[in-house]
């Protein structure tokens, strides 16, 4: 053991760093169910306040629905706590394989394969798949897992600026004499709630004879006529080389991941992908659950209704009170205040109004472009979203913001 | 060199293009470029002057400024 002096300075002097720049990140503590209303415990543990939710990934509401906990409770009842094993020793019951089915043909893939989360997936796509001769084009906003996961490959990586269909063009052309290439892209990018060109990514991938890579994490479950995802949506479902997604936002908020896609890419992954061989498989709770959850999805849209109309609500409200919403389709509703001090205290000033939101600043978002993130739930009912939005035009006009343009509200700290 | 890189950058990060940058404007630290996409960078550097940087001389640190880059790259 030899924790030396100069080692303890070392990581000391990075915390303080962190908390200098102001990025230090601390964790509410939640005392109940997760779901449009919270309990927080307060930071000096005296008691305990209820909170509006507005930045979860429980877009359908499922974390806490009774179909839910009703499946998960009888699946460990029938089927066990854990499977202590990884997947090919014996770490695979029926409902995985059932499962990995389900899911394939929900997202319209050949076949499909189980992850401890989609950041395993994600770790195992590019290493596995994507080989030294091989060009990875990503767009410049994917998900932190997609550029660990291509980190890890031994193939080239190029970006192309976000959502900018001529320069991903630019670079096919650039790199049309490699072997293997293939389109990196989110289905709805979490911190914009934006949505891709599918349509076009898919055009330029047959045109320059590229795969398309489909991170649907945010999208899962009820973007498109089925809640089928992005895909489905922009019209393209079947049309996906592969598609990771995870069971930790929309279908039940528990965790685990898949890789879905075309059978020999699957099946490669299954033999080679490192998450998949050296990790332990998911518990049976989660996979009975989450084809629950699947069960749900199919047999009425009546959540994912819901979901549409409180996002659409939403929106339209925040801009009628004066706020510079992001403007999209999907449930990931940010509000842009721009400085990142002014961001931080619109944040704070809401919690303590009873609705919880976070501010998102640099180096999470770019420069100026701090913002509150907003997320969508079908577990919202009409009075949750009507008395955050009082709140928020109530700190709206604390904060004399309402109505002001981006250079005003840079202007404001600055003065 | 210096030049080539000046126009790169321009056309390949900068949202605004009358921003005025130099072989000094600090590139990374000031948020004009997104560190993740240095392999952008690392790509083109290898294309246009057929020198292949590797990966872990390409920090935010290192790469932060046009001069620096181009330090790095003589190395090559
Ligand atoms: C786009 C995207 N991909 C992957 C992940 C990771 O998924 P998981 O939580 O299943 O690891 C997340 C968020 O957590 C995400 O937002």
């Amino acid at each position: 053991m030899a924790y030396s002096i100069a080692l303890q300075k070392r990581y000391r002097d990075i915390l303080n760093d962190i908390q200098d720049q102001g990025l230090n990140k601390e964790e509410v503590q939640i005392t109940g169910l997760q779901g449009a209303e919270i309990h927080i415990k307060s930071s000096d543990n005296s008691g305990e306040a209820r909170k509006i939710n507005m930045c979860s990934n429980n877009y359908l509401g499922l974390a806490a629905h009774p179909d839910i906990l009703k499946a998960a409770h009888e699946a460990l009842d029938r089927r066990g706590y854990g499977m202590a094993s990884v997947r090919f020793i014996c770490g695979t019951q029926d409902t995985h394989k059932e499962l990995e089915q389900r899911m394939s043909t929900f997202l319209g893939t050949e076949d499909c394969i189980l992850f401890s989360s989609c950041f395993d997936a994600n770790a195992a796509v590019f290493e596995t798949l994507m080989m030294e001769e091989d060009i990875m084009i990503s767009d410049r906003l994917v998900h932190a897992s997609i550029i660990d996961g291509m980190r890890l490959s031994r193939a080239s990586h190029d970006t192309y600026k976000h959502s900018d269909m001529l320069h991903l063009e630019k670079k096919l052309q650039m790199y049309h004499d490699r072997h293997g290439k293939i389109i990196v892209t989110d289905g709805v990018f979490s911190m914009d709630g934006d949505i891709a060109k599918l349509q076009t990514i898919v055009d330029l991938a047959e045109k320059h004879n590229a795969m398309v890579f489909l991170d649907d994490s945010h999208a899962t479950g009820f973007l498109g006529e089925n809640g089928r995802g992005s895909h489905e949506l922009c019209g393209v479902f079947g049309k996906i080389d592969l598609i990771t997604t995870t069971f930790g936002k929309a279908l039940g908020g528990a965790s685990g991941g898949c890789v879905a896609g075309r059978k020999d890419l699957v099946e490669l992954l299954r033999q080679r992908g490192r998450p998949y061989l050296f990790s332990n498989s998911l518990a049976p709770m989660m996979t009975i659950t989450t084809l629950q959850a699947l069960n749900l999805i199919e047999q009425d849209d009546s959540l994912r209704k819901k979901l549409k109309q409180n996002m659409q609500w939403w929106r339209k409200e925040l801009v009628a009170a004066g706020f510079i919403v992001v403007p999209g389709e999907s449930p990931i509703v940010p509000i842009m205040l721009y400085d990142a001090v002014l961001a931080q205290e619109f944040a704070k000033r809401l919690f303590a109004e009873g609705v919880h939101a976070v501010a998102f600043s640099f180096p999470v978002v770019p420069k100026n472009q701090a913002r509150i993130r907003t997320q969508l739930s079908a577990a919202h009912n009409p009075e949750h979203l009507e008395i955050a939005l009082a709140k928020f035009i109530k700190v709206g006009k604390e904060l004399d913001i309402l109505g002001k343009s981006k250079e005003e509200l840079l202007s404001m700290h600055n003065k | 060199m210096e030049d080539k890189l000046l126009e790169f950058i321009r056309e390949e990060f900068l949202e605004d293009p009358d921003q005025e940058i130099d072989i000094d404007t600090k590139l990374i630290s000031s948020g004009l470029i997104d560190s993740f996409s240095l392999v952008s960078l690392q790509s083109y550097i290898e294309q246009e002057f057929g020198k292949r940087i590797p990966a872990p001389r390409i920090t935010a640190e290192s790469f932060d400024s046009i001069r620096q880059m181009v330090e790095i790259i003589k190395q090559f």
